[in-house]
């Protein structure tokens, strides 16, 4: 079993990249002007990334929290999948800094008592933000681990007291063409949405998060919140989301819609079952370095002690 | 050589003197997946340059410029190095070497299959440069041709295959490659 306690003695996350070290980089990549007037490559990394959003409060959550080595700052920001900023990895790092995300509602509506228009300050903000060191792995073969900052999901949907027949949970990102330039185009249907069970939406590892590294989420993250479902591929942990919905019937997903065949409902992380058109047996873990050997994965990305039971009568290789 | 030659074949190579002072951390590195991205970049460049090398033969044929038909050979040669560097990045570095491996890979999934097929025609073809093989080489030209053209198909069809939605510069490539087809088909029909 790979989640361990962390000690209380250990390198705090922070410490791990300061702050300055990247800033540094970013003008002695600078001070090389003359050779980012190359024409082929026009994605030299401007200086976007230095972190203006603001930092939070918040307690470490060690029950949950891996003890691996976390990813840089650096990595988890320049390196997304998030195809509202554009297709490449660098994209919604150099296309996402439009996207204002404050001021923020959130729609809860379906199978719930209490629904309607929600302030991001009010439903969010009331809450004790805990740090979590989660693994995150792709359906795309690399992996990351990211200290986020949120809130238990389950703490946010008991507020609004679903109703026993609220069996599932919808999700809906925000659709802003203006602010999201892979929005002007059809690559997906927008806007993006995704589904869990309630089981699984309720589960103590699903984290509404907040913030990464201490701060508030940059906007290629996700901005302002964004679910963290960390035994399932990145995609269903879907970003910047304006609606909530109960329902009693399983939700559509975009990327099953897309391609179903490639891409089901449940997206558990597990090596067993290949994506049609690759291998998920092992993975990169990105930051291991040139040389670095590729790893396994391992089954629910190494969280199958606790959300095995959630799966114990599905077949997982007919429900992926 | 002419000097006109030795530019175009200058130019083309830039995406890999660029490729490699980002190994050695200049101007922002190869990013926070350095061997996706040297696989990518070596494979993206080969598609393109070996695109812009069938592209050469019409060209030629309509504009009567001799510069066209120079070009082809060093250009298809700059496009095999382009590929080649992206298999062995695959192959020694994402792979680690071991052949076991990156043969069962390649078996198992569906798209390197295709890919692996475009570089070994693309590699044949390329081996007809030594110069014990150019009289057979002039012997077989249609045949050398036609291999270039697969694997031409096959290249794009690999990163057709590899995106994982559809993309716009995957179509574009799909296009010119189906046009560059139908007119090999055309001309030939017309010599026969």
């Amino acid at each position: 079993m790979t989640l361990k306690i962390r000690k209380e003695n250990q390198i705090k996350s922070f410490e791990i990249t300061p702050e300055q070290s990247y800033i540094n980089r970013r003008s002695l990549i600078k001070s090389i002007g003359i050779l980012s007037a190359n024409p082929f490559f026009s994605n030299a990394f401007a200086d976007n990334n230095i972190p203006n959003q603001k930092p939070l409060d918040f307690i470490k959550n060690n029950q949950y929290s891996t003890t691996e080595p976390v990813n840089s700052f650096e990595d988890i920001i320049t390196y997304n999948n998030y195809y509202e900023f554009g297709l490449d990895k660098t994209d919604p790092y150099r296309f996402s800094t439009k996207f204002k995300p404050f001021p923020w509602t959130i729609t809860v509506t379906g199978e719930a008592e209490n629904t309607g228009d929600f302030n991001y300050e009010d439903i969010i903000l009331t809450n004790k933000l805990e740090e979590r060191i989660y693994r995150l792995r792709c359906v795309e073969a690399w992996s990351m681990v990211i200290p986020w900052i949120g809130i238990p999901l389950v703490d946010i949907i008991k507020k609004f007291k679903p109703t026993s027949n609220a069996k599932y949970v919808a999700f809906e990102t925000v659709y802003r063409p203006d602010e999201m330039p892979g929005q002007r185009r059809r690559n997906l249907d927008w806007p993006y949405v995704e589904g869990l069970t309630i089981e699984e939406a309720t589960h103590p590892l699903s984290l509404l998060a907040v913030g990464l590294y201490g701060r508030e989420l940059p906007n290629q993250n996700g901005a302002p919140l964004r679910l963290v479902v960390p035994w399932k591929y990145g995609f269903k942990s879907i970003k910047s989301i304006v609606k909530i919905h109960f329902q009693e019937k399983q939700p559509p997903t975009t990327w099953n819609l897309a391609a179903a065949n490639e891409y089901g409902f449940y997206a558990n992380v597990n090596p067993e079952v290949n994506h049609p058109r690759w291998s998920q047996a092992r993975e990169r873990r990105l930051g291991s370095g040139f040389y670095g050997a590729k790893q396994p994965t391992l089954l629910f990305n190494g969280y199958a002690d606790e959300v095995g039971y959630l799966y114990s009568d599905l077949d997982l290789k007919k429900y992926f | 050589m002419r000097y006109s030659t030795r530019l175009v074949i200058f130019i083309s190579l830039i995406p890999f003197i660029d490729l490699n002072l980002r190994a050695f951390g200049f101007y922002g590195g190869l990013g926070a997946n350095p061997i996706e991205t040297m696989i990518r970049t070596n494979g993206i460049w080969g598609l393109r340059i070996l695109i812009a090398t069938l592209m050469l033969a019409p060209f030629n044929r309509y504009s009567g410029l001799e510069i066209f038909r120079q070009l082809a050979k060093p250009l298809g040669l700059v496009s095999l190095f382009y590929i080649l560097g992206h298999f062995l990045s695959y192959a020694i570095i994402d792979q680690s070497g071991d052949l076991k491996v990156v043969i069962v890979n390649i078996i198992e999934t569906p798209y390197l299959i295709v890919g692996w097929g475009g570089f070994l025609c693309l590699l044949s073809v390329g081996a007809m440069s030594f110069k014990s093989l150019q009289p057979w080489y002039k012997k077989n030209r249609s045949t050398i041709s036609g291999i270039v053209y697969s694997s031409a198909v096959l290249g794009t069809w690999h990163y057709y295959w590899n995106t994982k939605t559809i993309e716009t510069e995957a179509l574009i490539y799909c296009l010119i490659v189906c046009i560059l087809v139908l007119w090999k088909v055309k001309v030939t029909q017309e010599k026969l």
